[in-house]
């Protein structure tokens, strides 16, 4: 499988910078200074470094499971109880950005989202519109087949048609990031955001006809 | 958070919903989209012998600013000029709407979708030069 991104942020494994401790070198994601052992702040590293992992697609949920909690439990709040207060607030903060890595990571669709905008191939955010109308197309063909679905069956039918569509998006969106292919990444994901805004209304139709 | 008056009006009695025939020589039609919300907006014009956009209709699927913003579309381009149609800023369609700062993209999405809608009309028509000959 090819590896898009191989070069080292900045502020990654590589990069050294004084410890605020003890002032003597840590490395640049370590969440420990080598010399004295005292917690570091988190840094400017993205979301893949943060947890270890690699920065690509590919991940499975229970690796990005493994690694925040091994993380977390490094800056868990007990042992820092008889820490010094600002060892306290670091392992804190450093609690809050690898949160913020998982939660982004965890959901493919984030997760894709966030690689398109390091990879600077964003898909289209607030206040921007798209005109692909084949995909445009297909979206307004589904929403009407639920705008008119008029049974519960029928609505879960088009939610059914919904989620299976989605594993095959995903898989196109993972074989687009393999290939390195950003531009039909970002179709892949715009069109899963899409499905997904799809699922959510058949959700919202079936629980108003349950209410 | 709280639609204005208007809004309300638009999305409680939407005008001109509905589906003019896209393959028709005198139609034009506009398909936009904005993934973040995942909002979808479907603009038709039918435009005139006089030059004049004579009908619009609209579908969207989407948040009520975004139902609003192409029912105001419609009712105004009708009667207009194609030019005076695609000249209408999405500012204009914000401010008679009274829409907050976070639902301004849907009335960017209406402006997009009335030049869509102009453009694919006049990509059908025969280019001015052969039409002169």
């Amino acid at each position: 499988m090819a590896t898009p991104f191989t070069d080292t942020a900045p502020g990654g494994a590589h990069s050294i910078r004084p410890c605020w401790s003890c002032r003597g070198p840590a490395a640049g994601d370590a969440a420990f200074c080598e010399t004295c052992g005292v917690i570091q702040p988190p840094g400017q590293e993205d979301h893949f470094a943060r947890l270890g992992l690699e920065r690509r697609f590919d991940l499975d949920a229970g690796t990005i499971d493994r690694a925040y909690f091994a993380r977390q439990r490094q800056v868990h709040p007990d042992r820092f109880a008889r820490r010094a207060p600002r060892e306290a607030a670091i392992a804190e903060s450093r609690s809050v950005s690898l949160n913020a890595a998982y939660q982004t990571l965890r959901d493919p669709l984030r997760r894709a989202t966030y690689l398109l905008e390091l990879a600077g191939h964003p898909i289209a955010g607030d206040g921007k519109t798209i005109a692909d109308p084949e995909l445009l197309a297909e979206v307004m063909e589904r929403r009407e087949a639920l705008a008119e679905a008029d049974s519960p069956e029928a609505v879960a039918a088009v939610a059914a048609d919904a989620r299976h569509e989605r594993v095959s998006a995903e898989a196109a969106l993972g074989a687009a990031f393999a290939a390195g292919d950003y531009p039909a990444a970002r179709r892949h994901a715009t069109r899963l955001r899409y499905l997904g805004r799809l699922a959510e209304e058949a959700r919202r139709r079936s629980a108003m006809r349950a209410a | 958070m709280a639609y204005s008056d208007k809004v309300v009006d638009h999305y409680e009695n939407p005008r001109n919903v509905g589906t003019l025939d896209k393959s028709a020589n005198d139609v034009g039609t506009g398909l936009v989209g904005a993934p973040a919300c995942g909002d979808v907006m479907k603009l038709q014009i039918k435009v005139g012998a006089g030059g004049l956009i004579e009908d619009a209709k609209f579908k969207t699927f989407g948040c009520g600013s975004a139902i609003a913003s192409s029912s105001l579309a419609t009712e105004w381009i009708k009667g207009k000029t194609l030019e005076e149609a695609a000249s209408i800023r999405n500012t204009e369609i914000a401010q008679h709407l009274s829409l907050p700062p976070v639902k301004i993209h849907c009335s960017v999405l209406a402006e997009d979708a009335i030049k869509a809608a102009v453009a694919d009309y006049r990509a059908k028509q025969p280019k001015a030069s052969e039409a002169a000959e």
